[in-house]
């Protein structure tokens, strides 16, 4: 039985789905970082990633879970930042 | 600009196949935001990017995706008329991908100074030598910013393990700074003056 402080979300990381159990009262940036776990993903620092939920709104990787409100099923898109290029 | 198939064609087709899969898996969403998967056939992709959120709705522009030799190498990444497929040279452009700069802070002459002048301005993504020419996504995990020389320093191999080639990561780039600025239409009118008369007398 899940504990009633964790939830299930599904993180798309640069298009891939992953399935992320989280504490909805730990940072952001803990999901950001089982997500790319989870995905496989390496090489670079998490400050190089984007969190943003459905609505397009970018989630703050210092501010806790909870403070998004998110329900458990709910999908997140993680994607790795334009950088400088230009 | 053709390129040969140097990789293993059956790994850079599984990895196509994977990204389009991946696509499909979550296309209701990506549709809803304006993305519509047009045309796939290995190694190329065509999705044309709408602004769904203006009305009319309009389809802003095309992208193509080319997988060859993918993941030995970054896809190549072209902005097109959604229509014809064909690339647009940099002067037609529907937008260069504009990213804004951090403002800068001038000070003015002879005032005090805590009184600044601000300075926004923006950078594009699309680059290209000049408005004849067909522009290239200048981004990290894009084949053409890759092959550029003046890149040479910044590997694709050092991109690669991160995903940055990969369709979704650049559509969402490509949307980003591309379609989400878009907040409606832009109305040009250009009111002319003359005379006004009434019928001539006899």
């Amino acid at each position: 039985m899940p504990h009633r402080n964790e939830i299930e979300l599904n993180v798309v990381v640069n298009g891939q789905p992953v399935l992320v159990k989280a504490n909805v009262e730990a940072p952001v940036s803990t999901l950001i970082e089982h997500a790319l776990k989870q995905s496989g993903n390496s090489g670079q620092p998490i400050a190089n990633w984007e969190l943003r939920n459905a609505s397009g709104q970018i989630l703050d990787p210092t501010r806790k879970i909870e403070d998004y409100n998110l329900q458990s099923g709910a999908t997140l898109f993680l994607n790795l930042k334009a950088g400088i290029g230009g | 600009m053709s390129v040969v198939q140097y990789a293993d064609p059956s790994v850079s087709r599984r990895k196509f196949d994977r990204e389009l899969a991946e696509y499909r898996a979550l296309g209701q969403e990506y549709r809803r935001r304006g993305w519509f998967l047009v045309d796939f056939e290995f190694p190329r992709v065509l999705v044309a990017l709408c602004a769904p959120n203006i009305k009319p709705s309009a389809v802003v522009m095309g992208v193509v995706f080319d997988y060859t030799n993918y993941d030995a190498s970054p896809p190549s990444v072209r902005i097109v008329n959604p229509f014809t497929g064909e690339p647009y040279k940099f002067k037609d452009l529907p937008n260069p991908l504009n990213r804004a700069l951090p403002v800068q802070e001038i000070p003015i002459p002879g005032m005090p100074k805590e009184q600044k002048m601000l300075l926004g301005s923006a950078q594009p993504y699309m680059q290209a030598y000049g408005p004849d020419e067909v522009p290239f996504l200048c981004l990290a995990g894009v084949r053409e910013y890759h092959d550029h020389p003046a890149h040479s320093g910044d590997l694709w191999e050092l991109h690669r393990a991160s995903g940055a080639g990969r369709l979704v990561r650049l559509l969402e780039l490509i949307y980003r700074y591309g379609i989400e600025p878009i907040s409606g239409f832009g109305v040009q009118l250009v009111p002319q003056v003359g005379l006004n008369y009434g019928p001539p007398p006899s």
